[in-house]
């Protein structure tokens, strides 16, 4: 079990926990036949399009943490537009568990990088050391 | 010693960082509260695709440009527990094999007053309900496709074709289906329903402005004067 909690935990695992379960969540609202998809124009594969590539920002926060930073912002950035795109973003609730969800991966880092360490000269402050000296 | 570089193979646990986490959120949701004030004015289009449950679409006035109407088969998924109507009833899915007889209504583009939208979340107790267009602004939509089993209203067609080959009509041309070749259709160049309610099985692509918007959980579906 210590596997997995290490796995877990080296890794944004909430966030592209919440990512993913927000695009699926709008894409069961939005289940159409295959014989209606066909006739669907841009504007209604846009529709299609935001939630599975939210589902992939979850997933690849997954298995791809190192890019953390970019999938976390794409996640927000799509959670925002399926508010026009899908069914007002999937009736809020896909919506908002992409938005939580991108906002806990943007704010996940190892622990290594949060201290300044001892040696400060060799590290550049964090932006928040500026305003209270000595926050991490 | 601090390293300058991460290697990407070797996993570090980590934690996070809340303050981080809040000033992204607290911009996400100034960000969602400007797009939905943006929506609640009208100014910005909503687009709907929803397919697979039933839901009840009411309202006091449409007036619409562009219609065409033809029957048609939906398949839903054999004893999917959301493949009732909405009166919370399973249609007969043993002869049917999981088939839904609907009729395809599609208007290009119409002017609603008083609309109302409701999904049955669980039927007979709570129903997602959205309502828009009660203010004086009238709720604009564009491409509105319906796959309905009941339509009712008081409605005026001007310059009706009735008796058409479903796949040979041109007043919206995002709804005609070549596979409905055969089918009984008709089409109008313009539309206006009073007191219109649909019971839908699905919409596709249809693009709402969606002024005076509001979106709620209520004990009953919408129905029509309410």
């Amino acid at each position: 079990m210590s596997r997995f909690r290490h796995w877990r935990r080296s890794r944004p695992f909430w966030g592209g926990l919440l990512v993913t379960l927000g695009g699926a969540e709008i894409l069961v609202t939005e289940r159409v036949p295959l014989r209606v998809f066909l006739h669907v124009g841009p504007q209604g594969i846009a529709g299609y399009l935001l939630p599975i590539v939210m589902v992939l920002c979850g997933l690849l926060l997954w298995f791809n943490p190192s890019q953390r930073i970019f999938y976390a912002i794409l996640a927000v950035l799509l959670s925002l537009g399926t508010w026009v795109t899908s069914n007002l973003g999937g009736f809020i609730i896909g919506l908002l568990l992409g938005l939580v969800g991108g906002s806990l991966a943007f704010g996940w880092t190892p622990i290594g990088d949060a201290q300044e360490g001892a040696d400060a000269g060799s590290r550049r402050p964090g932006w928040l050391s500026r305003i209270r000296p000595g926050a991490r | 010693m601090t390293s300058s570089q991460i290697p990407t193979s070797d996993p570090r646990e980590g934690r996070v960082r809340w303050r981080r986490a809040a000033a992204m959120f607290a911009s996400a949701v100034v960000a969602c509260a400007v797009l939905m004030a943006m929506t609640a004015q009208g100014i910005l289009a909503a687009n709907f695709s929803i397919s697979g449950f039933p839901f009840v679409v009411t309202a006091d006035r449409l007036d619409g440009q562009g219609f065409e109407q033809f029957a048609s088969i939906d398949n839903m998924a054999p004893g999917s527990p959301l493949a009732s109507n909405v009166q919370g009833n399973f249609p007969n899915q043993g002869d049917t094999g999981g088939q839904v007889l609907v009729f395809v209504s599609a208007i290009g583009s119409a002017q609603l007053t008083n609309l109302c939208q409701s999904i049955a979340v669980v039927p007979g107790q709570l129903y997602l309900k959205l309502t828009a267009g009660a203010d004086g602004t009238k709720v604009s939509a564009t491409n509105l496709v319906v796959d309905s089993d009941a339509l009712a209203g008081n409605a005026t067609f001007n310059n009706i074709e009735i008796g058409r080959d479903a796949s040979t009509l041109d007043r919206v041309p995002s709804a005609t289906r070549s596979d409905q070749a055969g089918s009984f259709g008709q089409q109008a160049e313009s539309v206006h329903i009073d007191n219109l309610r649909q019971d839908n099985w699905a919409t596709t692509a249809a693009q709402f402005t969606l002024p005076g918007l509001n979106l709620r959980f209520a004990p009953t579906p919408c129905s029509v004067g309410s």
